[in-house]
Order: structure tokens, then sequence, then C-alpha cells
């Protein structure tokens, strides 16, 4: 619950709340309080204005997009909004939970900014024209004054605040044209950059506290294996060593530094006990999803348009192909830690780069024995996220930590267990059949995905079996290809190697599938694949207008120097359609993409310099993936555990050009975090096998050879 | 066991595990909070901090290698270095975990190689990770900054 301390104001300070559950409260105590407190924004005396944002920012940019938001429609220059992350309480919630995620930060926020900050507008404009004694419609807010049109008197909205809460807040303010914006759509430096680039101690590893201590975990290889023993002495006699504290997971080595925590941790002498897993490995996985894809298997269903078996029966020619991906990790540069703090007043304050504040708070409360109200977690800027932070298996150890040596506490993973703990992009398998007819038109498509449920190891509330989990088949139930029958199933194939929502979450793969499977029908049909593409889509003109807008700003079809192809692909996910062209060669025998151009039909859009940036990063983060990137398990846990054998991309590999192309299309806004980064893959792919000849059907591509 | 270094221009003493990552020294002894642990083992770069004007990962490099020794942190950069506007200019951070590290690379690259082209500047910056993909505007900065400390010698 958010607390009025949250809101302490300097006197004549104005808050405007859509939804205001504190304001009782703050009414209960007038004299040390403003009139109303809220949730999105505060106006001080001093005319600045701060953001309570509900969303996390990682990186991908929402705070500034908030931030501008709420500078157009209120009317102050953006250099006088500052931002935070709030903490959990129900304006910030989204289905009742606090989260950010599935790409929603704009898209879900836009309006509900907005109109919080044209509440705040219109009472502030309607305090001036009660103090001038003229009618507020001859009043306008601009840069952060009042004016009066006929007189040209003007007021800081700073001086008017205490007078405007008072006021009681329009429940429809009217929003301003689109004239009257002034940043949206324009390119607005970020708000967040000026500290990060000055190196400020912005992140939650950065977080000090007096008396604070730091503490290591050491944590069991084996997924999901308990604690059985340590022995405390082997870490304690190392040098600044000061307890081990048995925590979730394993053991929290506590020092007064943290390299006395990281040496103590792996002196630290422990056992954990035994699983049914111990032994398992990646090539009982793969032999156990491929098994999903026999007859023996059951298939949950997922799309049933038309009759597949009659299109099969009828078929002049069937196109079929296997594919296979591994197990990805998030990795991101900022491994795993929080810092938390017991007060004495029955309060724990934790400092904690997450993205779920409701379920990591929920986590936090369990571990210490209070009610969640007693925490007061505060988001810090992300070192990255990309899904990781949705978890909250970092943070019962830390409080239990916190707890049992009653001191402030870091607590943190090396990157060993950042790598090693898991919660990674499910392994998945996929049969895709294509039926043909005699002009060698597709008539049906049937695609099987198999592998372990996403939900189930994620979901708090797990998945009942026999119910489908949708991630495993999204983006191919929803295609927007429409042969005349079109079926789609997943089979169920349960691992015990945890996993979590990982940048654009099932698209990543199945993206891969369909669009690979696409240029595979093209090739044996002897057909252009941007072409095939607009026969499948010949009924979708927003579709089609994506698709050959990224064929015309690529070039397509036209001359390549020698060594050199294009590849295509499109995906619609969160929302938002996007096809990408990717320009591959082989370079030393490895691919090397020179230019990718990508088109993005989004909606519309507040930064542009945004979408660019998000749209470069999921590329980017694609082709990492794509080329290089596989999570292995051996003995129960995974193999890679460092960047010295996971490869992630390096600017060495970065393409040479990155082109986008923003769609505006007046269609309901779409996110922009995740969407551009699955037609990656099969762009790449494709232009490799056009290049090549050989059909790629297992990622990433270092497992296939090149000469 | 007593080391004594200077950091961004100040001579300072520590009594430390001669063999503590010159990293944790930083952050946890000195306060220094720009270098990031990444990875421990010298792969990732982002601990990346210059060492008598070289670029070095702070987290493979043990405080008893640097006893006498200048080191420069990205704080030693004093906020409005070339390089950093250069990244503002192109707006290049996205989470910003590793783009103090860049940074401190780019100022070593730049300082050795002041006109790099596009290969030397992905050759320079190789060892630095970036998982948020920001790798075209760190190249185009680098070229910026490049640009704006030419002119800015010879005016």
């Amino acid at each position: 619950m958010l607390t009025r301390r949250d809101f302490v104001l300097g006197s004549g300070a104005l808050a405007v709340a859509m939804t205001v559950p504190w304001r009782a409260e703050a009414a209960a105590d007038a004299a040390a309080q403003p009139p109303f407190v809220t949730a999105y924004l505060e106006v001080s005396a001093d005319g600045s204005v701060k953001l309570y944002s509900p969303t996390t920012e990682m990186g991908q940019g929402t705070h500034t997009g908030h931030a501008v938001i709420i500078a157009d429609e209120l009317g102050v220059d953006l250099e006088r909004v500052s931002v935070v992350t709030a903490e959990p309480a129900d304006p910030f919630r989204r289905n009742g939970q606090m989260s950010s995620g599935g790409s929603w930060g704009v898209r879900a926020w836009y309006q509900p900014l907005r109109k919080a900050s044209a509440q705040a507008r219109e009472v502030l404009i309607a305090a001036a024209a009660a103090q001038w004694g003229v009618p507020a419609a001859e009043c306008r807010l601009e840069r952060g004054e009042v004016v009066h049109a006929g007189s040209q008197r003007r007021q800081g909205i700073g001086a008017l605040a205490s007078a405007a809460a008072a006021l009681p807040l329009p429940a429809e303010p009217v929003l301003r044209p689109k004239s009257e914006l002034r940043y949206t759509g324009r390119k607005v430096p970020r708000v967040d950059l000026p500290a990060k680039v000055r190196g400020e101690p912005v992140f939650a590893s950065d977080i000090e506290r007096p008396n604070m201590v730091y503490a290591c975990a050491r944590l069991s290889d084996v997924f999901g294996a308990e604690l059985d023993s340590f022995d405390r002495e082997s870490a304690t006699a190392v040098g600044g060593v000061l307890d081990v504290v048995a925590v979730p997971g394993g053991a929290a080595v506590v020092a007064t530094n943290s390299w006395a925590a990281i040496r103590g941790a792996e002196a630290l002498r422990i056992r954990f006990k035994p699983t049914p897993h111990d032994k398992l490995d990646s090539a009982t996985i793969s032999r156990q999803m491929r098994a999903g894809l026999g007859d023996g298997a059951q298939p949950i269903n997922a799309r049933a348009d038309g009759d597949w078996a009659a299109a099969k029966a009828a078929a002049k020619r069937v196109v079929a192909a296997d594919y296979e991906v591994p197990y990805l990790s998030h990795a991101p540069m900022e491994p795993w830690n929080c810092t938390v703090e017991f007060g004495g007043d029955g309060e724990v304050h934790i400092w904690a780069p997450v993205q779920t504040q409701d379920r990591n708070r929920n986590a936090a409360a369990a571990a210490a024995g209070i009610p969640a109200d007693k925490i007061r977690l505060h988001t810090t800027l992300l070192g990255g996220g990309f899904g990781r932070r949705l978890g909250s298996d970092g943070i019962a150890a830390a409080v239990v930590a916190a707890k049992a040596v009653k001191r402030p506490v870091k607590f943190f993973w090396r990157r060993e267990d950042e790598f090693g703990q898991g919660w990674y992009r499910p392994a998945q398998v996929a049969r895709l059949q294509a039926t043909l007819d005699a002009d060698g038109r597709v008539t049906g498509l049937h695609v099987r995905t198999a592998g372990p449920s996403l939900s189930a190891s994620f979901s708090p509330q797990g998945l009942p079996a026999g119910q489908l989990d949708g991630s495993s088949v999204s983006t191919i139930r929803e295609s927007r290809y429409k042969p005349a029958a079109f079926h789609v199933e997943w089979v169920r194939v349960d691992q015990p190697v945890p996993m979590a929502p990982w940048r654009a979450v099932g698209a990543t793969q199945n993206g891969y599938f369909l669009e690979c499977f696409v240029d595979e029908v093209a090739r044996a049909t002897g057909r252009d694949p941007y072409q095939l593409r607009r026969e499948l889509l010949a009924h979708d003109p927003r579709a089609l207008n994506v698709i050959d807008t990224v064929a015309k700003a690529s070039a397509w079809g036209e001359p390549l120097p020698k060594g050199r192809a294009r590849g295509m692909a499109f995906v619609e996910s969160y929302g938002s359609l996007c096809a990408e062209v990717a320009e591959v060669s082989l370079r030393n025998g490895r691919p090397f993409v020179h230019r990718v151009v990508c088109a993005l039909d989004c909606g519309s859009i507040v930064l542009p310099d945004g979408v660019r940036s998000q749209v470069e990063g999921g590329i980017v983060q694609g082709l990492s993936a794509v080329l290089g990137e596989a999570v292995n398990v051996a003995a129960g846990t995974a193999v890679q555990r460092n960047f010295d054998t996971y490869p992630m991309l390096r600017i060495t590999d970065a393409p040479e050009r990155i082109e986008t192309i923003i769609i505006e299309s007046g269609e309901p806004m779409g996110g922009v975090g995740e969407p551009p980064m699955p037609p990656l893959a099969p762009a790449v792919v494709n232009a490799l096998v056009a290049l090549t000849g050989k059909p790629i059907r297992e990622l990433p591509l270092t497992r296939h050879r090149y000469a | 066991m007593k080391i004594t270094f200077k950091v961004n221009g100040e001579s300072r003493s520590l009594e430390a595990d001669p063999d503590m990552p010159l990293l944790w020294a930083l952050r946890d002894l000195l306060g220094l909070k720009g270098a990031k642990y990444g990875c421990g083992v010298g792969a990732c770069g982002a601990c990346t901090v210059h060492v008598n004007g070289r670029a070095m990962r702070s987290c493979a490099v043990p405080l008893k290698a640097v006893q006498g020794d200048e080191i420069r942190t990205i704080e030693g950069l004093g906020g409005d270095h070339p390089v950093q506007q250069a990244w503002l200019e192109e707006q290049v951070p996205q989470c910003g975990y590793c783009q103090t590290g860049q940074i401190m690379q780019a100022v070593a690259l730049l300082e050795k190689t002041p006109q790099p082209s596009s290969e030397q500047i992905r050759a320079g910056m190789e060892g630095v990770l970036c998982r948020c993909g920001t790798y075209p505007r760190i190249e185009a900065a680098v070229q910026r900054a490049a640009g704006a400390m030419t002119t800015k010698t010879e005016g």
C-alpha cells in the first residue's frame, strides 16, 4: 500500500490522481499535507513536476515516453519533469498486478496518463481564472504558466498548485489537440540517459546503506535441488566473511565486501539433496520433445480453420519440415542483486531491479513473515530485464539473509548463478506441413509444436493438464496467413528446467518455425518468398503494406554483390506488424549480416527515436540468439555459465546498417519493445538458406558448418 | 597489505586483500560505482577502467598489480567529456549498465587512435558486451566523438 509519506510535498503542492485511495487519509492530516495527493504526478511549489510511473525502466525508454505524455498534456517543459517508478498500488496495476512486460509500457498508459495530466491542467487553469476573475475558457496553460489571453497576465503553475488542490477534478477533461503537443512524435532526448552516461549510481547494485554488509549466493547447480547441509567454517575461514545463512535455494555468504563474499561462497563446502533429474541432459530433452511430434503424442488444439484432413487428401504435394530451438538465457548485464534493510518501524525497505512489483513484494513479505504493506519496494533502474526480472526467485533469499544478520544486506548472484539458475526461454520443436494444389498454391497448413510449458514453469498458478499454453503456439495461432485449412496444435513435454518469458516470448521460436517454413514452401514450388507471402496475405491490406514497404526499402529482387543474399520474414506480435529483410554473406566461414531493413506498423507512436532504438535492440539481440546462443543441459544443470561459453553478440558481428521504417497506420497503438525481434532470426536464416541452398532447421547457427 | 595508487588524480591508500580485484576496491572500498560487475572473468567489459592510460577489465586486475599506478574511472571523465557528449547526442544507452565500460573503452580507443575507421572502432570496442543491442549507436557515437575531439584539437 502506498502511504502518505510517499507523497511528502512542499507546501502548496498539487497532486492529481485518477484513483486516489489515500486522499481521505491525507485529508485527516491536512495541516501537514496538501489537500490531496495522487498517483501519477505532483506539481511542486517551484513548478517542477514529478511523475510516478507505473512501469519499470529497464532500458526500453518508457519513463521518457511517460514524461513526454505528461509534459505535452499538462503543458510544461520536459526538463521540469522527473520520473520515478511508483511503489505498488492500485493506480499502477493492470489486471491486479503492477508489472512491466508484454510491450505494454506506452500503449497501456498513454490514455490514463494523458487524462491525469489534463485533469491537473484544468484545475490549475481554473485556479488562475478564479484569482483573476476571468472565464477559464480564456486561459491556457503553456510552458508551465497559465496565461490569460486578453490581459496577458501569467502565473507559474507552482504558485497555483495550492489553490488548484482545493478544486474538484473534472471527470472528463478535454485532451489537447495534436497541434498543441510539443514533444510527441519528435526526437526527444531520454530522461534517464544523462545520469547513465555520467556513471551515476542509478542501479540496484549501486545502492549503499549505512552499516551494510554483502552477501554472495551459493546456489544449487542442479535445477531446483534443495539444500542438504553446509560446513559454515569452510566459508568463515576466509578473511572478511562474517556468517553463512541458509536461504531458499542454498546459502548466502555474508561478508564485509563483495570480494570476500564471493571468495567465501566459492570456498563453502555445501551439499544439495538429490533430485530425479540429476542426470538430465540436452540429448534426452531433445529426444523427448521430438517424440511429441510423433503419432503417439496427445496434441492440444489451438486453431482449426477449414478441413486439414481433406486438404491433405486432396493435395497434389505435401511439404514438411521439423525444427528445433534451444533454451536461451536472458543474460541481462546486471546480475541479480537487491538490498534489504529492516527498519526500526517494522517496515522492510528493499531496493531491487524487478519487473513485477507485486509478485516480488509478496515474495518478500512471505520470506520476512510480515504483511505485504510493510514491504517498501523501491524499484531502481534495471541493468536489463528482457523478461528475467519478471520472476521473484531472487528476493526471498535476500530477505532471509538480512533478517538473520540484522544488518542491511546487499545480496547478489555471480554471473555463473545468473546463467545457472535458469528461467530460460523454452526449448521447443515443431513439425510444419503444407499442402499444395496442382498450381503449387498453398491449400493447407498444419503446425504442431512440442516442448515444455512456459506457463507451467513460470506462472504461480501453473498450467492444468490438457490446457493450452498460449505461448507455445503464439503468432502461429493468430497468423494472418489464411490458407483454406490451417491447423495448429501443441504437445506438452514437461521438463524440470525453469523457464520465464524471454523478450517476445513464444514469438521468438514460433516466428522462426513458420517464417522459415514459408520460405521452404516457396523454394519447393519455385516461387519468390516475398510473392508467396503476398499470396498468403492477399486478403489483408494492412499486412500487405508492411511486407511491400520492407520489400521496396530493401530493394527486394534487385541484384546483390556476389556472395550475398536476402531473406525476408513477417511476424505480428504484441499488437504490431513487423517485417524484416536481412542481407547476409559468409565471412571466414561464419554468417555476417550487412544490412537489416525493418518495417514496423505499430499503429501510432509517441517517441520516434525511442521506437528506432527498440528496433535496433531487438534486431541485435535477435541476431545474437540466432547466431550462437544456446543453454545446454548436462547433469541436471546448465553447461554455459558465463560469457566465455555463452557467445553473446559483440560489436564486430553487429549489422553494418539497420534501417527502420515506422508505419503509423492509425490502428490501435501496438507494442514496440518486442515485435522487432521475432522476424530477425527467420530473415537471417532465410537469407543464409538462399545463399547456401542448405535448409537450416536447428538453431543456433553455430550448429551448422559453412565451409 | 597496503596498496597505494592514484584514482582520478587523487592518491588513495587501502589496507586490503592484495588479490581483491580492482573493481571491488573501487566499488565497495572507495565508493566509486561507475565501473560495473558483469562477469568476473574479464569477458564482458562492464568493469572497464584505465590503468596508466590503458583500458583494463578491473574485475580481472588484482590490487597488488596496480600498486603505484594511475587509475581513471568514468567519474574522472568529468561528465562533459566529448565521448560522453557524443553518447548523449547519439542517444546510445538503453539500460545503461554496460555503458560506463563502453565509454571508458571508447576514450582509450580514441586517445590511441584519434580517427578510427569503422573496422578499428569495431575491433577496439569488441571487448565490451551490450545486451540491449546498442552497438550501431556506439559505433556512431565513437565516430562523432572522434570528429569532435579532432576539431577541438585543431581549433
